[in-house]
């Protein structure tokens, strides 16, 4: 499968073969022993509209360990942006630099699909508002493959902020394309997964055998659940920040409501988490969720190279 | 009861649009632009409103003199009015008749109903995919928002 020169901006455009031979390049890229030169001489232009810190650091650093480096800018109020500039210049412009690869983040949604359209070299999307974030679907799937050995058949909660959370959105219609997965729903009612996507998984369950079922507390499936997937409230995507204080201490994860969970079970979190995991969590068994944001480093390594022609 | 007989006059070239849902016809005229058009050709656009008609009870009709519409503008039409027929009209004679069908996408006639859509920001011509022709079901191409029914709203060129 050849994904050298193509654009990665919706888990829409991957199939599940596509999925998967991402998923089996990550130990070849992690423990590649020319890895330090995989992507000698290639640039790659980080274009970060919208604060990040494990995306934009793990694509930095990844770059570099396969032997490149990178450019652009992390903060947008610095750049022309605050001149009014459109993004699509604003591609055009580092387009016309000669990066080899653009990592874009945007807090408007579609914003990677206009880059991509404004750009010769591909494009990474690395979160567009709460849209897609296909890089943090591909770290999650490779984390749930790792502390699972499969993908079929899981029942996975997603817990939280389900109506903003751009990851879970993403990763649930990832997991459509899997085999009889159960996916559970757990938020507060106006936080809800939308309705475009539950529809999505009606639609999907007679031909997958995908199954879901929305809840309000954690406490009523925890025995029943593979993978535990937290999410923060969105604070900054709210209207009512009182809200978002509100939903915070509801749901909320510790380490006594883990006791009935199956030994296998794994805590993630696409992170940073505020106070929807306590600490005493860490200590578990279950926690994963510092493996997850490691993950992300050799999985954008994996895309990177792929993308780049380094590895087929 | 007597019945109204009222008639728009007939065009020797040019397009009708029959078969229209009542109450719609200046909202196709509106997404078509063909005010717009009309003021840049001069020729005759003639809506009508609330015809009698023996299959929809009430309809509305649309005649444009001259302009040349292609069928992807007038498959816009079937997205507002999915049983509307279209008549092309030359030297005063039927040329070519048939329905509207509704198109795998559509252009830049629809606007994207979510407000942190990169098109509600930038000037970027929407794009949408058809996912369901029944009830119509939009995809924006850029933020894959999918959405139905009132949400879908045309943009009205005046």
């Amino acid at each position: 499968m050849d994904f050298e020169g193509r654009d990665l901006i919706s888990m829409n455009d991957l199939s599940r073969e596509e999925i998967d031979a991402i998923l089996t390049k990550v130990p070849e890229v992690k423990n590649h022993p020319n890895k330090r030169n995989l992507c000698k001489n290639k640039v790659c232009a980080l274009l970060f509209f919208e604060p990040s810190t494990r995306t934009r650091t793990s694509f930095e650093v990844a770059m570099r360990n396969l032997g490149g480096v990178v450019g652009g800018f992390y903060d947008a109020s610095i750049t022309s942006v605050v001149k009014e500039e459109s993004l699509w210049d604003t591609v055009k412009m580092h387009d016309g630099y000669g990066f080899h690869v653009m990592v874009i983040r945007h807090p408007l949604k579609g914003a990677a699909r206009l880059a991509a359209d404004a750009a010769q070299s591909p494009v990474i999307n690395a979160g567009d508002g709460p849209n897609q974030h296909p890089t943090q679907t591909l770290l999650d799937l490779y984390s749930i493959q790792e502390t699972q050995d499969r993908i079929d058949g899981l029942t996975v909660a997603m817990v939280g902020d389900l109506a903003n959370g751009r990851t879970v959105h993403s990763l649930t219609e990832a997991l459509l394309k899997y085999q009889s997965c159960r996916l559970i729903f757990v938020s507060p009612r106006d936080l809800a997964m939308p309705r475009f996507i539950i529809d999505k998984c009606i639609k999907a369950g007679p031909k997958t055998g995908l199954s879901i079922t929305e809840g309000s507390r954690i406490e009523d499936h925890i025995s029943e659940i593979d993978i535990l997937y937290m999410t923060r409230t969105q604070k900054e995507r709210l209207k009512e920040r009182t809200a978002a204080e509100k939903f915070r201490s509801i749901y909320r994860l510790e380490a006594n409501m883990l006791k009935d969970a199956k030994f296998t079970m794994k805590v993630m979190h696409p992170l940073p988490r505020v106070t929807e995991i306590a600490q005493d969590v860490d200590s578990t068994p279950h926690a994963y969720y510092f493996q997850q944001a490691r993950n992300g480093l050799f999985v954008r390594e994996t895309l990177l190279a792929l993308i780049l022609g380094a590895v087929k | 009861m007597t019945q109204r007989t009222i008639t728009i006059a007939k065009i020797q070239k040019g397009i009708v649009i029959d078969h229209i849902p009542a109450g719609k016809a200046y909202l196709i005229a509106q997404v078509l632009g063909l005010n717009v058009l009309a003021r840049e050709t001069g020729d005759i656009i003639a809506i009508g409103i609330n015809f009698e008609s023996p299959s929809m009870n009430r309809k509305d009709i649309i005649k444009v003199e001259n302009l040349g519409l292609t069928r992807d503008m007038l498959n816009v039409v079937a997205l507002i009015a999915p049983m509307a027929t279209i008549t092309r009209i030359e030297d005063g004679r039927v040329i070519e008749k048939h329905k509207v069908e509704i198109p795998d996408t559509v252009g830049d006639v629809v606007l994207c109903p979510d407000a942190f859509c990169i098109t509600n920001h930038e000037q970027v011509p929407c794009r949408f995919a058809v996912v369901e022709k029944k009830p119509l079901t939009l995809k924006c191409y850029y933020c894959e928002t999918e959405f139905f029914g009132p949400l879908v709203k045309y943009k009205e060129k005046s």
